[in-house]
Protein backbone atom coordinates (compact mmCIF):
# COMPACT_ATOMS: atom_id res chain seq x y z
CA UNK A 1 0.00 0.00 0.00
CA UNK A 2 1.81 3.19 -1.16
CA UNK A 3 0.71 6.54 0.19
CA UNK A 4 0.95 9.44 -1.24
CA UNK A 5 3.99 11.73 -0.13
CA UNK A 6 3.48 15.23 1.18
CA UNK A 7 6.09 18.21 0.88
CA UNK A 8 6.16 18.48 4.42
CA UNK A 9 8.64 15.47 5.37
CA UNK A 10 6.65 15.24 8.89
CA UNK A 11 3.45 15.00 7.05
CA UNK A 12 4.96 11.46 5.26
CA UNK A 13 6.35 10.15 8.38
CA UNK A 14 2.73 9.92 9.81
CA UNK A 15 1.16 8.83 6.50
CA UNK A 16 4.24 5.72 5.93
CA UNK A 17 3.63 4.88 10.15
CA UNK A 18 -0.13 4.34 8.92
CA UNK A 19 0.12 1.87 6.01
CA UNK A 20 1.42 -1.25 7.14
CA UNK A 21 2.06 -2.48 4.03
CA UNK A 22 4.46 -0.01 3.06
CA UNK A 23 7.20 -1.82 6.14
CA UNK A 24 10.37 -2.87 4.75
CA UNK A 25 13.27 -4.20 6.93
CA UNK A 26 16.61 -3.42 5.80
CA UNK A 27 19.55 -6.02 7.24
CA UNK A 28 20.72 -5.76 10.70
CA UNK A 29 24.15 -3.67 11.02
CA UNK A 30 22.82 -2.04 7.48
CA UNK A 31 24.04 1.66 6.44
CA UNK A 32 20.57 2.10 5.87
CA UNK A 33 19.35 1.07 9.77
CA UNK A 34 22.52 2.64 11.29
CA UNK A 35 20.57 6.21 9.79
CA UNK A 36 17.23 5.24 10.95
CA UNK A 37 18.19 4.72 14.05
CA UNK A 38 20.42 8.09 14.18
CA UNK A 39 17.12 9.73 13.07
CA UNK A 40 15.27 7.83 15.63
CA UNK A 41 17.52 9.24 18.57
CA UNK A 42 17.49 13.11 17.07
CA UNK A 43 13.29 12.79 16.72
CA UNK A 44 13.53 11.90 20.45
CA UNK A 45 15.50 14.60 21.13
CA UNK A 46 13.71 17.43 19.76
CA UNK A 47 11.22 15.87 17.13
CA UNK A 48 10.73 16.38 13.26
CA UNK A 49 10.87 19.79 12.41
CA UNK A 50 14.10 20.60 14.17
CA UNK A 51 16.09 17.74 13.39
CA UNK A 52 18.74 18.43 9.99
CA UNK A 53 20.26 16.12 7.89
CA UNK A 54 23.50 17.37 9.61
CA UNK A 55 22.40 16.27 12.92
CA UNK A 56 21.07 12.66 11.59
CA UNK A 57 24.73 12.51 10.17
CA UNK A 58 26.43 13.60 13.22
CA UNK A 59 24.65 10.85 15.59
CA UNK A 60 25.55 8.38 13.32
CA UNK A 61 28.83 9.12 12.72
CA UNK A 62 28.78 9.65 8.71
CA UNK A 63 29.13 12.69 6.12
CA UNK A 64 26.40 14.71 5.05
CA UNK A 65 26.99 12.83 1.60
CA UNK A 66 26.79 9.83 2.67
CA UNK A 67 23.45 10.41 4.32
CA UNK A 68 22.32 11.61 1.07
CA UNK A 69 24.04 8.38 -1.03
CA UNK A 70 22.57 5.70 1.27
CA UNK A 71 18.71 7.82 1.19
CA UNK A 72 17.75 9.42 -1.63
CA UNK A 73 15.74 12.25 -1.41
CA UNK A 74 16.66 14.33 1.47
CA UNK A 75 15.23 14.92 4.51
CA UNK A 76 11.73 13.60 2.99
CA UNK A 77 12.91 10.44 1.87
CA UNK A 78 14.89 10.13 5.25
CA UNK A 79 11.47 10.31 7.49
CA UNK A 80 9.51 8.30 5.15
CA UNK A 81 12.20 5.18 5.81
CA UNK A 82 12.24 5.53 9.26
CA UNK A 83 8.55 5.39 9.14
CA UNK A 84 8.54 2.40 6.75
CA UNK A 85 11.20 0.79 9.00
CA UNK A 86 9.51 1.41 12.35
CA UNK A 87 6.03 -0.05 10.85
CA UNK A 88 7.85 -3.26 10.30
CA UNK A 89 9.63 -3.25 13.56
CA UNK A 90 6.26 -2.63 14.94
CA UNK A 91 4.40 -5.69 13.14
CA UNK A 92 7.60 -7.85 13.12
CA UNK A 93 7.48 -7.31 17.05
CA UNK A 94 3.84 -8.55 17.44
CA UNK A 95 4.12 -11.09 14.86
CA UNK A 96 7.15 -12.96 17.12
CA UNK A 97 4.44 -12.38 20.44
CA UNK A 98 1.50 -13.46 18.58
CA UNK A 99 3.45 -17.07 17.86
CA UNK A 100 3.56 -17.93 21.17
CA UNK A 101 -1.10 -17.21 21.47
CA UNK A 102 -2.55 -20.63 21.71
CA UNK A 103 -5.66 -19.55 21.76
CA UNK A 104 -8.06 -16.84 20.96
CA UNK A 105 -7.82 -15.36 24.17
CA UNK A 106 -3.89 -15.33 24.32
CA UNK A 107 -3.90 -14.50 20.71
CA UNK A 108 -6.40 -10.90 21.63
CA UNK A 109 -4.43 -10.27 24.56
CA UNK A 110 -0.73 -10.90 23.36
CA UNK A 111 -1.98 -8.59 20.35
CA UNK A 112 -2.77 -5.88 21.88
CA UNK A 113 -0.72 -5.42 24.86
CA UNK A 114 2.15 -5.52 22.52
CA UNK A 115 1.05 -3.00 20.32
CA UNK A 116 0.31 -0.88 23.38
CA UNK A 117 3.62 -1.57 24.93
CA UNK A 118 5.34 -0.61 21.70
CA UNK A 119 3.39 2.46 21.43
CA UNK A 120 4.22 3.85 24.48
CA UNK A 121 8.09 2.78 24.60
CA UNK A 122 8.89 3.95 21.06
CA UNK A 123 10.77 7.46 22.67
CA UNK A 124 10.54 9.08 19.18
CA UNK A 125 7.06 8.27 18.88
CA UNK A 126 6.38 9.93 22.71
CA UNK A 127 8.34 12.83 21.43
CA UNK A 128 5.79 13.55 18.91
CA UNK A 129 2.74 12.75 20.67
CA UNK A 130 3.70 15.50 23.82
CA UNK A 131 5.21 18.15 21.36
CA UNK A 132 5.05 17.87 17.55
CA UNK A 133 1.07 15.74 17.25
CA UNK A 134 0.08 17.38 14.35
CA UNK A 135 2.83 15.38 12.72
CA UNK A 136 1.28 12.39 13.50
CA UNK A 137 -2.38 13.09 14.90
CA UNK A 138 -4.05 13.75 11.85
CA UNK A 139 -3.27 10.53 10.55
CA UNK A 140 -5.44 8.34 13.63
CA UNK A 141 -8.54 10.31 12.65
CA UNK A 142 -11.54 10.69 10.45
CA UNK A 143 -11.07 9.08 7.12
CA UNK A 144 -7.46 8.52 7.97
CA UNK A 145 -8.66 6.42 10.75
CA UNK A 146 -9.77 4.23 7.92
CA UNK A 147 -6.35 3.53 6.83
CA UNK A 148 -4.87 2.71 10.28
CA UNK A 149 -7.84 0.45 10.73
CA UNK A 150 -7.23 -1.17 7.20
CA UNK A 151 -3.59 -1.45 7.39
CA UNK A 152 -4.33 -3.54 11.27
CA UNK A 153 -6.76 -5.37 9.55
CA UNK A 154 -4.57 -6.53 6.87
CA UNK A 155 -1.83 -7.60 9.36
CA UNK A 156 -3.99 -9.19 12.06
CA UNK A 157 -6.36 -11.03 10.15
CA UNK A 158 -4.57 -13.94 9.05
CA UNK A 159 -3.83 -14.70 12.66
CA UNK A 160 -7.11 -14.23 13.78
CA UNK A 161 -8.64 -16.50 11.14
CA UNK A 162 -7.80 -19.49 12.96
CA UNK A 163 -11.02 -18.96 15.58
CA UNK A 164 -12.91 -16.61 13.41
CA UNK A 165 -14.12 -18.13 10.49
CA UNK A 166 -17.22 -16.25 9.27
CA UNK A 167 -16.54 -13.86 6.66
CA UNK A 168 -15.19 -10.88 7.39
CA UNK A 169 -15.40 -11.60 11.01
CA UNK A 170 -11.25 -11.30 11.54
CA UNK A 171 -10.96 -8.66 9.87
CA UNK A 172 -13.57 -6.42 11.87
CA UNK A 173 -12.41 -7.82 15.22
CA UNK A 174 -8.66 -7.15 13.79
CA UNK A 175 -10.23 -3.50 13.29
CA UNK A 176 -12.05 -3.49 17.11
CA UNK A 177 -8.21 -3.96 18.74
CA UNK A 178 -6.43 -1.86 17.00
CA UNK A 179 -9.39 1.05 17.91
CA UNK A 180 -8.32 0.20 21.96
CA UNK A 181 -5.17 0.10 21.62
CA UNK A 182 -5.26 3.94 20.34
CA UNK A 183 -7.85 4.48 22.36
CA UNK A 184 -5.87 3.26 25.15
CA UNK A 185 -2.37 5.03 23.85
CA UNK A 186 -3.75 8.14 23.17
CA UNK A 187 -6.06 8.64 25.98
CA UNK A 188 -5.03 6.44 28.93
CA UNK A 189 -7.42 5.20 31.24
CA UNK A 190 -6.91 5.01 35.29
CA UNK A 191 -5.77 1.50 36.39
CA UNK A 192 -5.64 0.22 32.98
CA UNK A 193 -2.17 -0.13 31.33
CA UNK A 194 -2.77 -0.99 27.52
CA UNK A 195 1.08 -2.58 27.73
CA UNK A 196 0.52 -4.91 30.23
CA UNK A 197 -0.47 -8.27 29.44
CA UNK A 198 -2.61 -8.87 33.34
CA UNK A 199 -4.10 -5.28 32.64
CA UNK A 200 -5.67 -6.38 29.28
CA UNK A 201 -6.63 -9.35 30.17
CA UNK A 202 -9.32 -8.12 32.29
CA UNK A 203 -10.50 -5.71 29.45
CA UNK A 204 -10.62 -8.41 27.01
CA UNK A 205 -12.00 -10.89 29.37
CA UNK A 206 -15.20 -8.31 29.87
CA UNK A 207 -15.76 -6.57 27.26
CA UNK A 208 -13.91 -8.20 23.59
CA UNK A 209 -14.16 -12.22 24.42
CA UNK A 210 -18.21 -12.45 24.76
CA UNK A 211 -18.96 -10.37 21.90
CA UNK A 212 -16.09 -12.48 19.78
CA UNK A 213 -17.12 -15.77 21.04
CA UNK A 214 -20.95 -14.83 20.40
CA UNK A 215 -20.36 -16.18 17.07
CA UNK A 216 -18.74 -19.29 18.46
CA UNK A 217 -21.98 -20.61 20.28
CA UNK A 218 -23.30 -23.23 18.00
CA UNK B 1 -26.92 24.07 26.76
CA UNK B 2 -25.83 26.05 30.24
CA UNK B 3 -24.18 23.16 30.84
CA UNK B 4 -21.44 23.78 28.80
CA UNK B 5 -21.40 27.10 29.45
CA UNK B 6 -19.36 26.94 32.80
CA UNK B 7 -17.99 22.95 32.38
CA UNK B 8 -17.04 21.46 35.63
CA UNK B 9 -14.00 20.91 34.43
CA UNK B 10 -13.21 24.15 33.11
CA UNK B 11 -12.52 24.92 36.74
CA UNK B 12 -10.11 22.35 36.82
CA UNK B 13 -7.73 23.46 33.94
CA UNK B 14 -8.29 27.06 34.80
CA UNK B 15 -6.00 28.90 37.24
CA UNK B 16 -4.61 32.08 37.94
CA UNK B 17 -6.75 34.82 35.51
CA UNK B 18 -8.39 32.19 34.39
CA UNK B 19 -10.34 31.77 37.61
CA UNK B 20 -11.51 35.45 37.13
CA UNK B 21 -12.94 35.19 33.75
CA UNK B 22 -15.23 31.86 34.86
CA UNK B 23 -16.90 34.85 37.07
CA UNK B 24 -17.72 37.11 34.01
CA UNK B 25 -21.01 36.92 32.62
CA UNK B 26 -21.63 33.66 30.77
CA UNK B 27 -23.86 34.67 27.87
CA UNK B 28 -21.13 36.95 26.85
CA UNK B 29 -18.58 34.14 26.64
CA UNK B 30 -21.49 32.54 24.35
CA UNK B 31 -21.91 35.22 22.50
CA UNK B 32 -17.97 35.49 21.52
CA UNK B 33 -17.83 31.48 21.27
CA UNK B 34 -20.60 31.51 18.86
CA UNK B 35 -19.16 34.67 16.78
CA UNK B 36 -15.62 32.83 16.66
CA UNK B 37 -17.71 29.60 15.18
CA UNK B 38 -18.68 31.89 12.56
CA UNK B 39 -15.55 33.54 11.87
CA UNK B 40 -14.04 29.63 12.18
CA UNK B 41 -16.57 28.71 9.29
CA UNK B 42 -15.56 31.10 7.30
CA UNK B 43 -12.11 31.95 7.44
CA UNK B 44 -10.71 28.59 9.43
CA UNK B 45 -8.74 27.57 12.64
CA UNK B 46 -5.88 29.46 11.76
CA UNK B 47 -6.60 32.82 10.02
CA UNK B 48 -9.53 33.53 12.60
CA UNK B 49 -8.45 36.11 15.20
CA UNK B 50 -9.45 38.03 18.19
CA UNK B 51 -10.60 41.28 16.19
CA UNK B 52 -12.70 38.81 13.95
CA UNK B 53 -14.24 37.28 16.72
CA UNK B 54 -14.84 41.01 18.34
CA UNK B 55 -16.34 42.32 15.15
CA UNK B 56 -18.50 39.33 14.64
CA UNK B 57 -19.63 39.15 18.02
CA UNK B 58 -20.13 43.52 18.47
CA UNK B 59 -17.78 43.60 21.31
CA UNK B 60 -14.37 44.92 22.40
CA UNK B 61 -11.12 43.43 21.64
CA UNK B 62 -10.89 44.15 25.52
CA UNK B 63 -13.61 42.20 26.54
CA UNK B 64 -13.13 39.00 23.94
CA UNK B 65 -9.35 39.37 26.14
CA UNK B 66 -11.21 39.59 29.53
CA UNK B 67 -12.91 36.22 28.85
CA UNK B 68 -10.14 34.67 27.24
CA UNK B 69 -7.01 35.92 28.21
CA UNK B 70 -5.09 33.45 26.42
CA UNK B 71 -6.22 35.72 23.01
CA UNK B 72 -6.11 34.00 19.48
CA UNK B 73 -4.82 30.44 20.69
CA UNK B 74 -7.30 30.11 23.71
CA UNK B 75 -10.35 31.50 21.66
CA UNK B 76 -9.23 28.77 18.93
CA UNK B 77 -9.28 26.24 21.45
CA UNK B 78 -12.37 26.83 23.34
CA UNK B 79 -13.99 27.12 20.07
CA UNK B 80 -13.38 23.39 19.05
CA UNK B 81 -13.87 22.22 22.52
CA UNK B 82 -17.19 24.17 22.55
CA UNK B 83 -18.73 22.97 19.39
CA UNK B 84 -18.09 19.74 20.41
CA UNK B 85 -19.90 19.85 23.38
CA UNK B 86 -22.95 21.25 21.06
CA UNK B 87 -22.62 18.32 18.90
CA UNK B 88 -22.55 15.89 21.54
CA UNK B 89 -25.41 17.73 23.35
CA UNK B 90 -27.57 17.17 19.74
CA UNK B 91 -26.91 13.67 19.80
CA UNK B 92 -28.27 12.96 23.24
CA UNK B 93 -31.46 15.10 22.27
CA UNK B 94 -31.71 12.75 18.87
CA UNK B 95 -31.26 9.50 20.47
CA UNK B 96 -33.60 10.42 23.34
CA UNK B 97 -37.11 8.75 22.22
CA UNK B 98 -34.89 5.50 21.90
CA UNK B 99 -36.91 2.12 22.91
CA UNK B 100 -34.47 -0.11 24.64
CA UNK B 101 -30.40 1.03 25.60
CA UNK B 102 -29.08 -0.82 22.70
CA UNK B 103 -31.47 0.78 20.89
CA UNK B 104 -29.75 4.18 21.83
CA UNK B 105 -26.63 3.35 21.22
CA UNK B 106 -27.22 2.35 17.57
CA UNK B 107 -29.06 5.54 16.98
CA UNK B 108 -26.12 7.63 18.75
CA UNK B 109 -24.25 6.23 16.10
CA UNK B 110 -26.11 6.28 13.32
CA UNK B 111 -27.25 9.99 13.74
CA UNK B 112 -23.37 10.81 14.62
CA UNK B 113 -21.94 9.65 11.53
CA UNK B 114 -23.99 11.45 9.37
CA UNK B 115 -23.78 14.51 11.44
CA UNK B 116 -20.16 14.18 10.96
CA UNK B 117 -20.41 13.75 7.37
CA UNK B 118 -22.80 16.47 6.99
CA UNK B 119 -21.08 18.91 9.48
CA UNK B 120 -19.80 21.39 6.82
CA UNK B 121 -17.68 23.59 9.23
CA UNK B 122 -15.55 20.32 10.55
CA UNK B 123 -15.73 18.79 6.80
CA UNK B 124 -14.18 22.09 5.81
CA UNK B 125 -11.76 21.91 7.94
CA UNK B 126 -10.71 18.77 7.91
CA UNK B 127 -9.88 19.29 4.24
CA UNK B 128 -8.20 22.87 4.97
CA UNK B 129 -6.53 22.56 8.15
CA UNK B 130 -6.52 18.52 9.37
CA UNK B 131 -3.66 19.00 11.48
CA UNK B 132 -5.00 21.84 13.38
CA UNK B 133 -8.18 20.38 14.07
CA UNK B 134 -7.61 16.86 14.78
CA UNK B 135 -4.55 17.67 17.28
CA UNK B 136 -6.60 20.35 19.03
CA UNK B 137 -9.92 17.37 19.57
CA UNK B 138 -7.27 14.66 20.82
CA UNK B 139 -5.60 17.14 23.37
CA UNK B 140 -9.78 17.69 24.32
CA UNK B 141 -10.51 13.62 24.26
CA UNK B 142 -10.02 13.03 27.75
CA UNK B 143 -13.20 15.95 28.44
CA UNK B 144 -14.88 14.70 25.08
CA UNK B 145 -14.51 10.72 26.43
CA UNK B 146 -15.73 12.60 29.66
CA UNK B 147 -18.65 14.01 28.09
CA UNK B 148 -20.14 10.63 26.39
CA UNK B 149 -19.32 8.73 29.61
CA UNK B 150 -20.94 11.21 31.41
CA UNK B 151 -24.21 10.63 28.66
CA UNK B 152 -24.05 6.83 28.73
CA UNK B 153 -23.55 6.22 32.60
CA UNK B 154 -26.92 7.06 34.03
CA UNK B 155 -28.79 4.65 31.02
CA UNK B 156 -25.48 1.75 31.89
CA UNK B 157 -26.75 2.60 35.70
CA UNK B 158 -30.19 0.97 34.87
CA UNK B 159 -29.78 -1.24 32.65
CA UNK B 160 -28.99 -5.25 33.81
CA UNK B 161 -25.63 -5.60 32.95
CA UNK B 162 -23.40 -8.94 32.78
CA UNK B 163 -21.76 -10.10 36.22
CA UNK B 164 -18.77 -8.46 37.45
CA UNK B 165 -19.24 -5.08 34.81
CA UNK B 166 -19.61 -1.79 37.03
CA UNK B 167 -21.42 0.88 35.43
CA UNK B 168 -18.60 3.15 35.50
CA UNK B 169 -15.68 0.97 34.15
CA UNK B 170 -18.69 -0.32 31.01
CA UNK B 171 -19.76 3.72 29.87
CA UNK B 172 -15.71 4.21 29.68
CA UNK B 173 -15.38 1.16 27.33
CA UNK B 174 -18.30 2.05 25.30
CA UNK B 175 -17.64 5.63 25.19
CA UNK B 176 -14.14 4.72 23.52
CA UNK B 177 -15.46 2.64 21.13
CA UNK B 178 -18.43 4.83 20.08
CA UNK B 179 -15.64 7.89 19.72
CA UNK B 180 -13.52 5.75 17.64
CA UNK B 181 -16.49 4.28 15.40
CA UNK B 182 -17.88 8.47 15.12
CA UNK B 183 -14.39 9.05 13.70
CA UNK B 184 -14.62 6.33 11.22
CA UNK B 185 -16.29 3.28 10.71
CA UNK B 186 -13.46 1.13 9.16
CA UNK B 187 -15.02 -1.92 7.80
CA UNK B 188 -18.53 -1.04 9.10
CA UNK B 189 -21.01 0.98 6.98
CA UNK B 190 -22.71 3.00 9.54
CA UNK B 191 -25.58 4.33 7.16
CA UNK B 192 -26.75 0.55 6.95
CA UNK B 193 -29.15 0.12 9.66
CA UNK B 194 -28.20 -3.70 10.13
CA UNK B 195 -24.63 -3.56 10.38
CA UNK B 196 -25.06 -0.90 13.21
CA UNK B 197 -26.72 -3.43 14.88
CA UNK B 198 -24.56 -6.11 14.77
CA UNK B 199 -21.39 -3.25 16.04
CA UNK B 200 -23.58 -2.50 18.72
CA UNK B 201 -24.58 -5.88 19.80
CA UNK B 202 -21.25 -7.22 19.50
CA UNK B 203 -18.14 -4.62 19.84
CA UNK B 204 -19.79 -2.23 22.19
CA UNK B 205 -22.57 -3.93 24.24
CA UNK B 206 -22.04 -8.12 23.69
CA UNK B 207 -19.53 -8.03 27.34
CA UNK B 208 -21.82 -5.28 28.58
CA UNK B 209 -25.00 -5.52 28.69
CA UNK B 210 -26.92 -8.95 30.63
CA UNK B 211 -29.55 -9.48 28.03
CA UNK B 212 -30.50 -7.51 24.31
Amino acid sequence: MLVESYPISGQAVSDQVVSGGAAIRPEAGSPELRLVDATLRCISRWGVAKTTLDDVAREAGCSRATVYRVVPGGKEGLMELVARVEVGRFFAGIASRLERAEDLESLVVFGMAEAGRRIRTHAALRYLLAHEPEQIVPRLAFSHLDDVLAAASEFAEPWLVRWLSEPGEAAHAAEWITRLVLSYSICPADGMDIGDEQSVLGLVRTYVLPGLTASLQP
Amino acid sequence: MADHLFHPDDAERCTGECSVSARLPAHVRERILEATFVCVARYGLAKTTVEDAARQARLSRATVYRHFPGGREQLVAEVVAWEAGRFFARLASAVEGAASFPELVEDALVFAHQAVEEHEVLQKILQTEPERLTTQLTIESGRLLALVRGFLFPYLAGERLRPGVEPSDAADYVARMLLSCISSGGGWDLTDREQVRRLVRTELLAGVVAEM
